[in-house]
């Protein structure tokens, strides 16, 4: 059984935010809601590193743990998806998140936070696939399709991988056995003066 | 200074009336608040439908992996 995962290779990631454009536009995603962003470590400053987050789909998810209402629940392949319709929006799933993956629309009167909004893999949620009700709650279901998140298979340098955990995990494999340990990027030796061992 | 044979504007008017009309309208009959399922409640997949696994392996998935190796 293909368990979903996401790989971030941070030697190619170039905080280009494809990504999380790409999520915001597929899914509709509104407006200070961000399913997925990239995150820099070191930013201007030589070695600096990227990496694009939203949910990383947890085996043992924190967030389905502290749920009050159960609104979480995962698939057979590894997916952590939420039920809207049971979300009372109480915000314990933010706290106990360690990627700071759930976000919330705070729409509502008296600093209510609203339905806790997460990335769904591009599963969408418990409705009818591909029905107009799952669009409007979830975004599109491209899983459904035959397809794969879009930010993995918009990322312009391949740095996010999304898939079969085994299969990404080679094909990261591969590059770092290709590239040596470190970044294996044109220019790094002449900008911030790092030899690539062999 | 305005001619006695010119056709009175009314007919333009009308023509603006209805584009506007249209204007409103339009969006309106796209909208659907029940995300169009004609008011009746949404088809939720059942408690076995919803965790089955949804990845499937197709050759769009395939070519995926293919192009992440080069």
């Amino acid at each position: 059984m293909a368990r979903m995962k996401f790989l971030c290779d941070s030697d190619r990631c170039i905080e280009c935010n494809a990504c999380v454009t790409a999520c915001k536009n597929e899914h509709e995603v509104p407006w200070g809601i961000n399913r997925r962003r990239v995150v820099t470590i070191g930013d201007g400053k030589p070695g600096e590193r990227s990496i694009s987050m939203a949910c990383m789909h947890c085996t043992d998810a924190p967030c389905a743990a502290v749920c009050p209402v159960a609104c979480f629940y995962g698939t057979e392949d590894g997916l952590v998806l939420h039920d809207k319709d049971l979300c009372i929006g109480c915000g314990y799933c933010f706290y106990a998140c360690p990627f700071g993956a759930p976000q919330y629309p705070r729409v509502g009167n008296f600093g209510g936070r609203g339905k806790m909004d997460k990335c769904t893999y591009c599963a969408g949620g418990p409705q009818q696939d591909n029905s107009a009700v799952e669009y409007m709650q979830y975004g599109s279901n491209r899983i459904a399709e035959g397809k794969l998140p879009l930010c993995a298979e918009m990322c312009s340098t391949k740095a996010l991988l999304a898939g079969d955990g085994e299969i990404i995990a080679s094909i990261y494999k591969e590059r770092v056995q290709q590239r040596g340990y470190g970044s294996g990027a044109w220019g790094w030796r002449t900008a911030y003066k790092e030899e690539l061992p062999a | 200074m305005t001619e006695q044979n010119d056709p009175p504007p009314t007919a333009r008017r009308r023509f603006f009336g209805a584009l506007g009309l249209a204007a409103v309208a339009a969006p309106a009959a796209a909208f659907e608040v029940d995300g169009g399922t004609g008011g009746l409640p949404p088809a939720r997949e059942s408690e076995a439908e919803k965790r089955k696994a949804r990845y499937r392996e197709t050759d769009h998935v395939r070519a995926y992996y293919r192009t992440n190796r080069y």
